[in-house]
């Protein structure tokens, strides 16, 4: 229990960043590296390939690093943006998912959300589902 | 790339994931041998990227040019990173957090042995 620093009244709940939340902070930022440097390279040497799935991916990436980085904070706002950006991934990786199988036609390449993340072992799906639980866990009670 | 050397990283960094759950399981932060180990680790996969830049510098063309480079450079931080990452708070999570790392670090050498391959 590190109550260090923490300078809001969170007794109350658990801050984001510490005990198990530390691993899904480096998750995460892992995906956020790969998601974001994936989009960077397709973006830059062959954008006109396939425009949606690029440009979705550079968002994907963009969620991926708004969530390590609110998760690592783990303050009461950036819990609220962490909520807000998680569920966007889940909506994200839902959608892209299902579209990739029902539509191939429309992601002739892959992104990290294709086939639920299949390139990445299902994390992808895991990971929001994972980012969801632990905002509950750590939730403050009411007052 | 060297194949050898890439299975070597494969296997090194193997072990680093198993030790890193072993000491979460134990309900213990990773000891000094660990982490030296950790670094250890890294100074290999230093030494394999340089290794293959210095092979594309020296005219080798992988099919995905970009994406290579990009795994090259990209594989060198994690580890780094997840070391500050677990000493901030040490405990249990601190060997998951060194096994998630070194788990990544596996598996973009499986994947650059396979980007590992002359362009046309």
């Amino acid at each position: 229990m590190t109550e260090a620093g923490s300078q809001l009244s969170e007794s109350t709940g658990r801050r984001t960043n510490t005990g198990a939340g530390r691993v899904l902070v480096a998750i995460y930022g892992i995906f956020a590296l790969a998601a974001t440097a994936r989009a960077s390279v397709q973006l830059i040497t062959r954008y006109e390939e396939a425009p949606l799935a690029y440009l979705l991916s550079a968002v994907a990436g963009l969620i991926y690093i708004v969530a390590t980085i609110t998760l690592a904070r783990g303050t009461r706002t950036s819990r609220r943006v962490a909520l807000v950006a998680i569920i966007i991934e889940l909506v994200g990786v839902v959608t892209v998912g299902t579209l990739s199988i029902v539509d191939p036609a429309a992601f002739p390449r892959a992104t990290v959300w294709s086939v639920y993340g299949i390139g990445y072992g299902f994390v992808p799906l895991l990971l929001p589902i994972l980012g969801l639980a632990w905002l509950w866990r750590t939730r403050p009670s009411a007052p | 790339m060297i194949d050898a050397l890439a299975y070597g990283v494969i296997a090194l960094a193997g072990i680093a994931v198993i030790w890193g759950v072993v000491t979460a399981i134990a309900n213990k932060p990773p000891g000094k041998a660990q982490l030296l180990y950790a670094a250890g680790l890294e100074a290999v996969t230093v030494v394999q990227s340089i290794i293959a830049v210095a092979k594309i510098v020296g005219g080798f063309r992988p099919v995905e040019l970009a994406t290579t480079i990009g795994y090259l450079i990209g594989i060198m931080i994690l580890l780094p990173i997840a070391w500050f990452w677990a000493n901030v708070e040490r405990n249990r999570f601190s060997g998951i957090i060194l096994a998630v790392a070194a788990f990544a670090v596996l598996a973009m050498t499986l994947r650059l042995i396979m980007l590992w391959t002359p362009a046309g």
